[in-house]
């Protein structure tokens, strides 16, 4: 019984464009074709960068990054993988940088306690759990706080593949190409990963 | 499958990355094993839960992204030659071709930042003067000089479906779209200072582009007599040369033409001043053409001349 992907990844592409035509115009040199690409797959990189790092400034420097390195080394891209798993080993290394990085630094959770309250300092962003009943909505805050301290129990490399896997919507087998290993390694990771998360938040139903 | 097998492989059950065999031997064991049955149970909530918390960036990050990433390349990151305007090479095709390779290089500033930019759509076609983007409508009273001077490029809008519009690219903080047709003072305002844009010489070439075929207005007829003589950039008077070409027997033109034909310093544009030259018999031409003669290293050009010093019985030599 498969689970859709709450946010599902996939190229935004019209289905009459030939996306291995556009990356060879983007090697030839066309700007238009640039930007088609970066239009078919930026929403659900910065989805993924925003939902790893819950920093939009953090998301915004890896979007940035990642892309230019897409623009800059396009030209190596040889077809020997979809684009696809290409721009999200590049993205996804990058995600790992700042989550190891983060991880050392211990850098301040989304959610952070305030005199007024936990205050979840991604509120900028449209949370699908939104709701006016305002028990219901403590209730989501405080689930939210369990849920951001069960991610941060993660290893960056638990923390991607559950990511990949659950809000992304990916297969293992391709989380494995993506992250460089095998799809037997990705799914003892994400299994880790879920046990930790149901540790933290089994009693929260 | 024992019920160590059932809790590692509850995760992927969720996930449907289990075989269908291992789905049903799973789903006929969870049907006989409450402990594990429970276990399932949590794993659904802990999905639940987790779904409850993706977040969505907001359209400004995205906006804002794009913004940054196209600004990067176009101020410098892309390697050199990466991108051109690739209208430039059709719209020059033919003989001149090779010619025009030699300035095509030296459009570079056209890739300005696309991020930081306003879209302005200007449509010839309709008398729509309102804004159906987040900016106001284009008044008089809007085109300071900073708006003026913003404009960073000016391109047909051929996706638009509408014959005859454009759009101008303005350099601002944030994205508007105006409609309006050509021949609207205010919108002709913008063109016309676009066209002398110092630092961005692919706006001119459009601005000059689209604005020849209203070389029956005085302002552009002109504006194209200033860039044919004046415009540091080939490209840009050869297209105000092609504006002025139904105006060859105007006298005030053929001067300026003929002036372009004894000074420019580029071979393609003093083949087109030859060709508008030539194509009326003007007696008032004999000293220029046989100038021309005399220093002319170009062939083309320099027959030309001869020809048509010899068409009027005129001496191809100067004594």
């Amino acid at each position: 019984m498969a689970q859709d992907a709450p946010g599902a990844v996939g190229a935004r592409l019209s289905p009459k464009i030939d996306e291995a035509g556009l990356i060879r115009a983007v090697q030839r040199g066309d700007q238009d074709a640039f930007e088609q690409l970066v239009r078919a797959y930026d929403q659900s990189v910065l989805r993924l960068a925003v939902n790893l790092l819950r920093s939009q400034e953090d998301a915004r420097d890896v979007f940035q990054e990642a892309f230019l390195r897409v623009f800059r080394s396009i030209d190596s891209f040889r077809f020997d993988c979809s684009f696809h798993t290409w721009l999200y080993r590049i993205v996804t290394n990058i995600c790992l940088d700042y989550l190891r990085k983060r991880k050392v630094r211990k850098e301040e959770p989304a959610v952070v306690d305030t005199p007024e309250g936990p205050l979840d300092r991604m509120n900028d962003f449209e949370e699908e759990a939104a709701h006016a009943d305002p028990q219901r909505s403590l209730w989501n805050r405080q689930l939210g706080r369990r849920i951001e301290g069960a991610l941060e129990g993660l290893t960056p490399r638990e923390r991607m593949v559950f990511e990949l896997r659950h809000y992304q919507g990916l297969r293992l087998r391709n989380i494995g190409e993506i992250l460089g290993t095998s799809e037997e390694a990705a799914k003892n990771c994400l299994f880790r990963a879920t046990q930790k998360m149901r540790v933290e938040l089994g009693d929260f139903q | 499958m024992t019920c160590e097998s059932v809790t590692k492989n509850i995760p992927l059950y969720f996930y449907g990355e289990l075989p269908p065999e291992e789905e049903d031997r799973l789903e006929q064991h969870l049907d006989s094993c409450a402990a594990c049955a429970r276990q399932a149970d949590a794993q659904r909530s802990v999905h639940a839960a987790l779904d409850r918390r993706v977040m969505q960036p907001s359209p400004a990050l995205l906006a804002e992204c794009r913004h940054d990433l196209m600004r990067s390349i176009y101020r410098g990151e892309a390697p050199a030659g990466r991108f051109h305007p690739s209208r430039f090479s059709a719209a020059h095709g033919g003989s001149l071709s090779g010619m025009l390779a030699a300035w095509l290089p030296s459009l570079g500033p056209w890739r300005m930042p696309l991020g930081a930019s306003a879209l302005l759509a200007l449509g010839f076609a309709a008398a729509r003067l309102t804004s159906p983007g987040t900016g106001g409508p284009l008044t008089t009273a809007s085109l300071t000089p900073e708006v003026i001077s913003s404009v960073r490029s000016v391109q047909p809008a051929s996706d638009s479906g509408r014959p005859g519009e454009v759009q101008i690219v303005l350099d601002e903080t944030r994205r508007r779209v105006v409609s309006g047709q050509m021949n609207d003072s205010n919108i002709q305002r913008l063109m016309l200072a676009a066209a002398h844009d110092e630092n961005n010489p692919g706006v001119r070439w459009e601005s000059v582009d689209l604005l020849k075929s209203h070389s029956d207005s005085s302002p552009v007829r002109e504006l194209l007599l200033n860039r044919v003589v004046e415009d540091p950039n080939p490209g840009v008077r050869l297209k105000a040369l092609d504006g002025l070409k139904s105006y060859t027997a105007d006298p005030e033109v053929r001067k300026v033409l003929a002036q372009v034909l004894l000074r420019d310093d580029n071979a393609g544009v003093r083949i087109s001043a030859v060709d508008a030259l030539t194509a009326h018999t003007d007696d008032n031409m004999v000293g220029v053409l046989q100038s021309v003669v005399q220093k002319e290293d170009n062939t083309y050009v320099r027959r030309r001349c001869e020809k048509a010093l010899k068409d009027m019985n005129a001496s191809v030599g100067t004594f």
